[in-house]
């Protein structure tokens, strides 16, 4: 008779588990959470499962100190990853769960992750491919939904910093199931226009702020391909709740907002301004150093020739000396003149930058009382607070009943 | 011309004006030439106000522009 082995049930329950831990080990498991209780220890015990099986897992209270993870719930989706194991005293086969995600979210995670290593090793966020922009850009396209807030948010810094641009506008959605496809059209447009109608200085592609979700569009691999390829300089401007998408990455500039894309790409126009004036100024200085100089130089040169040149020809070359004299006199006299009519302009101009101009046209500012900066942040006041609101023709004072932040 | 060359130009014209033999006519000249872009790149900005307008792509490579209403 043969000698069969007889196990003992620890012994048992013990190789069951090594091969478990051994041949499975570690792995995420996506299914849906049932039968959850929340034990006095703290651990949490559930049930994951899918349409055909289920699982028991733990969740044991110490590891949430390091990775934190969402709260759970009854019919919740989750991405789980922990190790397989038979719990020896009640030979219980279970899942200890370490790292918990909402599905959704991370597959999303996920993908991106994926995406962005594949694409930088490619070489797609590069430094070498990014464009420069044009400091002075003329023409902007911008490829963003036109009943969004972007194109509106760009359309105010604009028209505040620099109104001389035109803005061509390649409507795309920016969420949902056909976003990713109609950006990367949109873009096609741009560039076609570019070389064929009307060349533009750069490209601003985005929207306003939303949810991961929202926003996945911007981490598709053909949006980033399409960002990448485009001839024009392309400037990414994602609202973001997270930090980055991959069409960031891909831009030649990145900017967080459509306001902040519009405000990085433009000079502010009174900047141009000031500029000028100092132009004038400058060669103003310059230009009367230079008659000084020559007005010596020439006294020195007409001396010199006085001993060698006969009377006639002295007479003569004093007269030509006069007229051309007389001429830059007329000359610089003009200049100056126009020079004065366009500096007085320019003070005018200047003059619009004055902060009142906003209260006449209706706009208000808001203070802190005793603060002498306007608020800029909602998020700067709460609930009780007074504040002073200043109006062109006085101050209202009040206080704060709700802060809501847009 | 575009605003960057002109404003380009302009720097070119105050350098040249710091030239110590740069000849009297030349420099008077470059002066007014500044001053007449100056005043261009002013009028412009004066006078610059922002357009808006959507790109629509009515067959392959034709295109079209609307004026667009922010509204």
């Amino acid at each position: 008779m043969r000698e069969e082995r007889i196990y003992t049930i620890s012994e048992l329950n013990r190789k069951a588990r090594q091969i478990l831990e051994g041949e499975i080990g570690s792995v995420w498991l996506k299914g849906e959470v049932s039968n959850l209780t929340r034990a006095m220890s703290g651990h949490l015990y559930f049930t994951l499962k899918d349409e055909g099986s289920q699982i028991s897992a733990v969740r044991f209270k110490g590891r949430s100190a390091f990775l934190p993870s969402p709260t759970i719930e009854d019919g919740m989706e989750i991405l789980a990853y922990g190790r397989l194991t038979i719990y020896e005293p009640r030979g219980r086969y279970q899942f200890v769960v370490s790292i918990i995600q909402p599905a959704g979210v991370g597959a999303l995670q996920l993908a991106f992750e994926r995406l962005k290593e594949k694409l930088g090793r490619e070489g797609l966020f590069d430094k070498a491919h990014k464009k420069p922009l044009p400091a002075f850009p003329q023409r902007i396209g911008v490829v963003t939904s036109p009943t969004g807030a972007a194109i509106r948010d760009i359309w105010s810094v604009l028209e505040r910093r620099w109104p001389l641009a035109e803005v061509y506008l390649f409507a795309s959605s920016v969420q949902g199931e056909t976003a990713a496809e109609e950006i990367v059209m949109a873009i096609g447009r741009a560039e076609a226009f570019n070389q064929r109608e009307t060349p533009l200085d750069l490209l601003i592609v985005g929207r306003g702020g939303g949810s991961l979700e929202d926003l996945a569009s911007f981490n598709e691999e053909r949006v980033a391909r399409a960002i990448f390829d485009c001839e024009v300089p392309i400037v990414s401007a994602v609202g973001h709740e997270i930090d980055f998408t991959i069409a960031d990455f891909v831009a030649d500039l990145r900017a967080p907002t459509p306001s902040a894309a519009a405000e990085l790409v433009t000079p502010d126009h009174f900047e141009v301004l000031t500029s000028l004036v100092a132009f004038l100024a400058k060669s103003q200085r310059n230009m009367r150093a230079l008659l000084e100089r020559r007005a010596q130089g020439l006294q020195t040169h007409l001396k010199g020739y006085i001993f060698r040149i006969p009377g006639r020809r002295v007479e003569m070359l004093a007269q030509g000396l006069d007229l051309r004299l007389a001429e830059l006199l007329r000359l610089t006299g003009e200049a100056w003149k126009k020079r004065q009519r366009d500096a007085t302009r320019l003070e005018d101009l200047l003059r619009l930058a004055d902060p009142s101009l906003p209260l006449r046209r209706g706009y208000s500012l808001t203070f802190t009382p005793g603060k002498p900066t306007p608020l800029r942040n909602v998020t700067s006041l709460s609930p009780g607070e007074r504040i002073e609101t200043r109006l062109l023709n006085g101050r209202i004072l009040s206080q704060v009943e709700e802060v809501i932040e847009s | 011309m575009k605003i960057d060359e002109t404003l380009r130009k302009l720097e070119e014209i105050t350098k040249r004006l710091e030239e110590e033999d740069l000849p009297l006519e030349e420099a008077l000249h470059l002066f007014e030439e500044g001053i007449t872009l100056a005043a261009k790149i002013k009028t412009e900005l004066d006078q610059a106000k922002l357009k808006i307008q959507q790109v629509i792509e009515k067959a392959k490579d034709v295109f079209s522009l609307e004026d667009f209403d922010l509204q």
